[in-house]
């Protein structure tokens, strides 16, 4: 397949733990395979000295805005927007504008962009899926891990307005009543009280990895998303795909054993 | 969608080899014939499937007296991981 002139628009929703190392994943990739691409990084955090433990970052300030800075001089061929805000949902009652920290996601993504949403919540994660299944053509990619060594990805993908991956609240539980908060639509004092956990480098690199392959695979090579969701366990060494296309999902669900 | 058609009333118990797979995991047993519950209390320690986690087949949920058939792919579903 021909990437040279087919540009694309990475979304790097969250560029913190697995955020950083996948950025600098995904802006290679573009630099080389789809050179001409544009890499939007959009996180209204910033970084502070405790970070560094897990996250690649050179300066303190904006996440976004300081990771563009370090990318920009590097990748000539690649346009890299910075843009420090928070994500909010449509429904979202303070005021939206470009003068104030956030971003409606429906503003944010449009059609045929590649969307990755490395937060640390699910309230976020559902409204970038959510506004992407507004869309006909679009991939999300997500990823999270827990304060040890599991981790999960997934890949939600439309083309010509029909759904190819399952929108993942199908199997999750946790999208449809999140149990946690979106910190962009909390206070900057109730922002600060959140807790960090106590994540793992090697999980969030990961996740990071793990995702790459999958756009390597699925964007690179345009081949099936069939390994919708991955789980991993680095402490067992294990990791599993499940198939959750569709067209899998609407066949008798019965294997060889 | 529930699948009531696989309810333990049924006496369709076919003993047998199915799938079962939370997160991880993945293995082939000899679970056919039990219900889901019976499913859950034998792996639940050992692999730590959560009481609250749903049983799917496919898109299906199936209940907890629902009874695996010969060769089915079971699946309680996990938490996907939050933090980043």
């Amino acid at each position: 397949m021909d990437t040279i002139n087919n540009p694309k628009r990475f979304i790097l929703v969250g560029a913190g733990g697995i955020g950083t190392w996948l950025a600098a994943g995904l802006v290679r990739l573009l630099e080389w395979k789809f050179p001409g691409s544009a890499l939007v990084i959009v996180d209204g955090d910033t970084f502070e000295e405790k970070n560094k433990e897990r996250q690649d970052f050179t300066k303190l300030g904006n996440k976004a805005v300081v990771k563009a800075t370090e990318l920009v001089p590097q990748f000539t061929k690649t346009t890299i927007i910075p843009i420090p805000k928070w994500v909010v949902d449509d429904s979202f009652s303070g005021v939206v504008d470009e003068d104030t920290p956030k971003i409606r996601a429906t503003d944010l993504i449009r059609e045929n962009d590649v969307v990755f949403a490395v937060v640390d919540n699910f309230a976020a994660r559902k409204i970038i899926f959510d506004a992407a299944a507004k869309l006909d053509n679009i991939d999300v990619f997500t990823g999270g891990n827990d304060d040890d060594l599991f981790g999960s990805i997934y890949h939600y993908q439309k083309r010509d307005s029909q759904e190819i991956t399952a929108h993942p609240a199908e199997f999750h539980p946790e999208y449809h009543n999140p149990p946690d908060k979106n910190p962009g639509e909390l206070s900057c004092q109730e922002r600060s009280e959140i807790e960090g956990g106590t994540q793992l480098l090697a999980t969030n690199m990961a996740v990071a990895s793990f995702i790459l392959g999958r756009v390597q695979k699925t964007i690179v090579s345009n081949q099936s998303p069939e390994e919708t969701e991955i789980f991993f366990d680095l402490g067992l060494g294990k990791s599993e795909p499940y198939d959750r296309t569709h067209s899998y999902l609407n066949q008798n669900q019965t294997v060889n054993v | 969608m529930d699948t009531s058609s696989t309810s333990a009333s049924q006496p369709n118990r076919s003993t047998g080899m199915a799938n079962i797979r939370y997160g991880v995991y993945n293995q082939p047993s000899n679970i056919a014939g039990k219900t889901i519950k019976e499913v859950r209390d034998q792996f639940g320690k050992i692999w730590g499937i959560p009481t609250d986690a749903v049983a799917y087949c496919g898109k299906d949920k199936l209940d907890e007296n629902a009874v695996v058939q010969p060769g089915q792919n079971v699946e309680f579903h996990r938490r996907a991981g939050e933090k980043g």
